[in-house]
């Protein structure tokens, strides 16, 4: 079953383990430059709010409804990450307008392994773009469905889902024998920025945007032990934050720091490092998408403002398994 | 009697708070949430009805205890409760009185999930 509870999507699996149980959120960031070169990881901001559809149907397009799930609130060109959560390991396949973020193919249900279209959130503790190349992604950023950008449009031609699909599948019971370490990824405050936004439609996709080191890795598991007769899986619409308050009556978060500003206040970024994880290749499919800097230039349009390059000069290292108080091994 | 089991409930937690801590006296007590001392004595004797609603929440908050704990105890409802029961009254008249005799393991399955639907 999947509640909604502060935030956060939680996947519990009582018939399964009394410990199966994954949290879900999707984390504010700042957008990293769509110049292409690579990006360490952004920070958190904070968690986007979530809202149950069926709250305010009066409000929003009936196909959410039919979809059911929950909904967030995105600015245009706003990027963010999904952040895994619990110790017990789930098998997690996570979708864009129905396009899987690290295959790119259309969304199928179950697992599969040639090529992996899931990751393991015993390896995986967050997502934050589409699987391009092996150790690179391109940031979730998002853009008005219909506009032509997102990774949806651009594979199928079609504009007809948007937001973020997310189907889980925990490990069986017996095979569950180990708990293992998880990292943090450092969450700040949300500094008062302001910025003038354009459109007002109220459905997203997301978009392919700058490029960031992030590796999807193997499933250390075997197919076999993941249980596939049990599952959950999400619809999360995604309406501008525009429109948020109109839909909800609640303020939308405002909206997060330029990755110039950010850099330059000597903020940190990450790198994520395991040790023992091999990571999946990138995904053809996704690798040919044009990203929103690229569409926009095809388009004459400016997609996104303040994508200047920037210094990512304080880069704090996050290694899966270091304990508090443990020397961390720097570059040589 | 609400007035009085409010009152020896509250005389209880705040005299053990005071085996360990002097601030927990009548009169400093009542001195932080703003009523006499001889007002908050008389309501732990029972001898007058319970304070406030806002009162007996500082109170809560005061000796640590949940605010609608002792709202109970003294035979009122939290106004926010209230205007969830206002706002539909005989579907949540008819859920508590089917909940009266449930577990409470059995009350705790009764959550809300996030809907699936046809994608």
């Amino acid at each position: 079953m999947i509640e909604l509870k502060k935030d956060q999507l939680v996947f519990q699996f009582p018939d399964v383990h009394a410990d199966a149980e994954l949290r879900i959120d999707f984390q504010r960031t700042l957008r990293i430059p769509d110049d292409g070169r690579e990006y360490p990881l952004p920070p958190g901001l904070g968690s986007f709010p979530l809202r149950h559809v069926d709250d305010f149907a009066e409000s929003i397009p009936s196909s959410w409804i039919s979809h059911g799930g929950v909904m967030l609130p995105m600015y245009q060109s706003e990027a963010l990450w999904v952040n895994f959560s619990g110790r017990y390991p789930f098998a997690v396949k996570v979708a864009t307008g129905k396009i899987n973020a690290v295959t790119g193919e259309a969304w199928k249900e179950a697992l599969n392994r040639d090529p992996q279209d899931y990751m393991s959130t015993s390896e995986q503790p967050w997502l934050d773009g589409y699987c391009v190349e092996k150790g690179v992604i391109r940031q979730f950023v998002a853009m008005p469905l219909g506009s032509g950008y997102s990774a949806e449009e651009q594979i199928t031609g079609e504009a007809e889902y948007g937001g973020l699909q997310i189907v889980v599948y925990p490990l069986k019971g017996k095979v569950y024998e180990r708990t293992r370490r998880w990292v943090t990824r450092s969450t700040l405050g949300s500094p008062l920025f302001s910025k003038c936004m354009r459109s007002a439609a109220p459905d997203m996709g997301l978009a392919p945007g700058g490029r960031m080191r992030q590796e999807i890795y193997d499933d250390s598991f075997d197919l076999d032990d993941w249980d596939l007769r049990h599952s959950g899986r999400c619809f999360v619409h995604i309406a501008n934050s525009m429109v948020w308050r109109d839909i909800t009556g609640e303020k939308p978060p405002t909206v997060p720091p330029t990755a110039r500003s950010y850099s330059k206040a000597g903020l940190p970024w990450f790198d994520f490092y395991s040790d023992n994880g091999s990571a999946v290749d990138g995904s053809d499919i996704l690798s040919k998408l044009k990203s929103v800097v690229g569409m926009g230039a095809e388009k004459g349009e400016i997609p996104l403002p303040e994508n200047e390059s920037v210094k990512t000069n304080n880069v704090v290292m996050l290694r899966k398994g270091l304990r508090k108080g443990q020397v961390r091994e720097g570059r040589f | 009697m609400p007035a009085t089991q409010f009152g020896c409930y509250i005389r209880e937690r705040r005299e053990k708070l005071k085996e360990k801590d002097n601030s927990f006296s009548v009169r400093q007590v009542a001195g932080r949430i703003d009523v006499e001392p001889s007002f908050l004595s008389k309501v732990e004797r029972g001898e007058v009805a319970p304070p406030s609603e806002a009162k007996i929440v500082l109170l809560a908050k005061e000796l640590g205890e949940d605010p609608d704990l002792l709202l109970a105890l003294a035979g009122k409802v939290s106004s926010d409760l209230q205007a969830v029961i206002r706002k539909r009254p005989e579907l949540f008249g008819r859920l508590l009185r089917e909940m009266r005799e449930m577990p409470d393991h059995a009350i705790l399955r009764l959550v809300r999930e996030v809907r699936d639907g046809l994608w």
